[in-house]
């Protein structure tokens, strides 16, 4: 079932385009990576998404309703950015619990649904800590739970890895799979590596040069690339890492 | 960043912050500039006096520039660059004279080397060094310590990692500073250069101290506006002091563009050498001997019962300076200081929450306007409230002293606090607009908290600077608000050189109690929370 739409979104950074007559759907609790160079775009499609930039024309629509003008906080999705804007003067208990305190169907549980949430990203024993005082997985686990706290239809994700190491992009990569089938959330995920896209995704959107050039299973790129771009820009690099891994094993 | 799109506390406040400043810094700038249009400028362009002080100026501040800025940059080297001992020591001797008024040092100079001084009559010297001299002298104290606090910030973020390099390579002693560090330096120090020289030419407390018929162009402007009454002939003066700070300002604006953003990549960290190291601590002692001493000249002349004929101890002269009503000028500037700090933190952090977080025409406005300061001497500042100001009902009270002081320190602070607030993660605000966090929350529970550190440096900045400042408020203050440091030059006029230095030790007093209980602060801060929150020195 279909949960967010776009039409035709469009937006110019100083005349320059940053996407371009930019339409897709997305279905409940399905994971989407959306794949491509850097500048293409990604970031301002997920900033769109989530109203923190009006885009110049077309639209959002969350259910079928129209949420293009909405701000951000009532559209029922949660962000996590790179570099996981924690509050850094807060404990980690207290960045998964504060923004609870201003919606009032949350704040009479506000503490136990913390707690329950730092116990079930493996936080219990670091609640009190403060976010300088841990390993950047930790502290993008924090930032999840942060977003999942208010308990978003949708969470989007803006390269949540590329400032970790290789081990630990690993094992979050697993436990971000486990979140998703356990709170059946819809994941929007940027990133522009390929073999994590292949790993995570139920779908991959390509994207070129603000706009998009495929949106289909990881199955199906490699058996029907749309274009020599996705061939190239996807297939090859794959195949590039494969062969070098393949190189260093042997 | 969400730009344009400020929220109804944004907005209101943006709003409030522009009114702000085009009531404290616009208008009254610009009611100097129509003052100028009565002013006869044929006859001031020609006028001998003008030309002449304008002569002196230059002279006074270029050789005291230059003394000081050298001077100043031996101190920093030997400080960075030489592991000498006592450095922590050395480094609170050299700033200390930062704590008293410009004008305390020309009279500590007139103790000292005055036709009735300590030095002048130890060395038998046929008068004592007003003039040309004693000016020079008394601007290099002024100015040493701010061009210390600029130089040794330049060289300690200076990477070691090139001399290395250079060092592996083989390169040259003498090739290694023009290939490396004259490049380095050159546009940092031209800022300093011009900061140093703007400091001393706008200063009129040494000048009219110790200057005698040696008339700069600030003393000048002193004596048409508070003797004669003439605001025309000020506002051309102000003209003229303003065009040295406007240019700092700008080059400062134009040399701070590259500068290196906080990555450094390796500081470095000098070993023990013996001859270098016993070079630098002799030439740190004489250079904290030199600056400390009128303070020292203070003490004596203060707790003796008459120097220097009768050394014994006595508080004869602390009792009579406060029956002539030294306690309630202290109030005075206790209170005028503490309402700066707190009007002045308060406004710079509210204005840097927009500006350092987000792009728009009106924040653009408020940056600038907030630097500007920077740009407009106090006197030139003081002489403008006068104009805008007289007849309404914030003349003549506290409240006019409190917002000529904020104006006038509002840059240093509020640039550390915008660079504190900018280094803050970017996506903040949209963290907070997507979790349903509103603006005012945000700057309440997490900006602010992030920054305390800062602010209380702040504080402490308004507050020193406001205790020590004798150049806006001299044209502002009347007989019941009048702040303590103008009892330096009053009480000089009356003889009473003791009454002068028992002034200035207050001064000091107050300010070394601030400096101590923002050491408290800042520690009290930094064990409740273990995180490294940027702080600035
Ligand atoms: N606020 C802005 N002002 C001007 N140009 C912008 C702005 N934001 C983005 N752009 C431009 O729009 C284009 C797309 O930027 P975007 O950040 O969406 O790329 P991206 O795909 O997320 O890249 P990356 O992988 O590097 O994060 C780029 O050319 C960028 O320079
Ligand atoms: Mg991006």
């Amino acid at each position: 079932m279909e949960i967010l739409r776009t039409v035709s979104l469009s937006k110019r950074f100083d005349g320059r385009a940053a996407l371009e007559d930019v339409s897709f759907s997305a279905e409940r609790g399905e994971f989407l990576s959306i794949l491509g160079p850097s500048g293409c775009g990604k970031t301002t499609l997920l900033r769109i998404l989530i109203g923190l930039l009006p885009p110049d024309g077309g639209s959002v629509l969350l259910e079928g309703k129209e949420i293009t003008h909405l701000p951000p906080d009532r559209r029922k999705m949660g962000i996590v950015f790179q570099n996981y804007a924690l509050f850094e003067n807060m404990t980690v208990r207290k960045n998964v619990e504060y923004a609870m305190r201003f919606r009032p169907s949350l704040r009479g549980e506000a503490g136990a649904r913390a707690d329950e949430l730092l116990r079930q990203m493996g936080l219990t024993e670091h609640a009190g800590k403060y976010p300088s005082e841990l390993s950047g997985g930790q502290q993008q686990r924090v930032a999840i739970a942060r977003t999942l706290a208010l308990n978003p239809e949708i969470v989007l994700f803006d390269e949540p890895m590329s400032a970790l190491d290789v081990a630990t992009r690993l094992s979050l990569r697993r436990e971000l799979k486990e979140l998703q089938r356990r709170f059946g959330t819809t994941m929007i995920y940027i990133t522009h590596d390929q073999e994590e896209a292949f790993a995570l995704s139920d779908r991959i959107m390509v994207m070129g040069e603000a706009r998009i050039h495929q949106l289909d299973t990881p199955r199906g790129l490699l058996d029907r690339p749309a274009d020599d771009y996705v061939r190239s820009f996807v297939l090859d690099n794959l195949k590039a890492k494969i062969d070098s891994l393949a190189a260093y094993m042997n | 960043m969400t730009s344009s799109r400020h929220s109804v506390f944004g907005r209101t406040t943006i709003l409030l912050l522009c009114g702000f400043f085009a009531a404290a810094v616009i208008c009254p700038l610009i009611s100097m500039l129509i003052h100028l249009g009565d002013a006869d400028l044929p006859a001031l362009l020609s006028d001998e006096g003008i030309r002449t002080a304008t002569l002196h100026s230059l002279a006074v501040s270029l050789t005291a520039a230059v003394i000081a800025i050298l001077l100043a940059f031996c101190a920093a080297r030997c400080m960075t660059r030489t592991s000498v001992r006592f450095k922590g020591f050395f480094h609170v001797c050299l700033l200390t004279p930062m704590l008293i008024p410009s004008i305390s040092h020309g009279m500590g100079l007139i103790i000292l080397f005055g036709s009735n001084g300590i030095l002048t009559r130890l060395f038998g010297m046929e008068k004592g060094i007003y003039g040309f001299p004693g000016i020079v002298v008394g601007s290099v104290l002024y100015a040493f310590p701010v061009a210390y606090i600029m130089i040794s910030d330049i060289l300690r973020y200076e990477d070691s990692t090139p001399y290395e390099a250079a060092a592996v390579l083989g390169i040259p002693k003498h090739r290694r500073f023009t290939a490396i560090t004259a490049p380095y330096l050159k546009k940092p120090m031209i800022s300093v250069v011009f900061t140093v020289f703007t400091l001393i030419v706008t200063d009129y407390g040494v000048p009219l101290m110790i200057g005698g018929m040696y008339k700069t162009l600030p003393v000048l402007m002193y004596e048409e506006v508070i003797g004669r009454q003439n605001f025309a002939k000020g506002s051309f003066f102000g003209l003229i002091l303003l065009l040295p700070a406007v240019a700092a300002f700008l080059i400062d604006l134009f040399c701070k563009g590259d500068r290196r953003s906080g990555s450094v990549c390796r500081p470095f960290c000098p070993t023990r050498k013996q001859p270098r190291d016993t070079a630098a601590l002799l030439v740190l002692i004489l250079l904290s001997v030199c600056v400390v001493f009128p303070i020292v000249a203070f003490i004596t002349l203060t707790f003796t019962k008459s120097y220097p004929t009768d050394m014994s101890l006595s508080l004869h002269h602390v009792l009579n300076t406060f029956r002539k009503g030294a306690g309630r000028y202290l109030l005075n500037s206790l209170t005028i200081a503490l309402l700066t700090a707190s009007v002045g933190t308060a406004v710079s952090f509210l204005c840097a929450c927009f500006t350092a977080r987000s792009r728009s025409r009106s924040t653009a406005f408020l940056h600038l306007m907030s630097i500007l300061s920077l740009a407009v001497p106090g006197i030139v500042l003081g002489l403008s409230y006068v104009l805008f100001y007289s007849g309404s009902f914030l003349y003549g009270t506290l409240a006019i002293l409190v917002l000529a002081n904020t104006v006038h320190f509002f840059s240093s602070p509020y640039l550390m606090i915008y660079n504190s607030i900018g280094k803050l993660n970017p996506n903040l605000e949209g963290v907070a607009a997507t979790l349903g966090i509103g603006r005012f929350r945000l700057v309440r529970d997490v900006i602010l908290p992030q920054t305390a550190t800062t602010l209380v440096e702040m504080f402490s900045y308004f507050f020193i600077n406001s205790m020590m400042t004798i150049s806006a408020v001299a044209f502002l203050s009347n007989i019941t608000t009048k702040p303590i440091s103008l009892m330096i030059p009053q009480f000089e006029a009356q003889m009473l050189l003791e009454a002068s230095a028992f002034v200035s030790l207050l001064i000091l007093a107050a300010n070394l109690a601030m400096k101590g209980i923002v050491r408290l602060i800042r520690s009290l801060l930094s064990r409740k929370k273990p995180s490294a929150a940027p702080t600035t020195d």
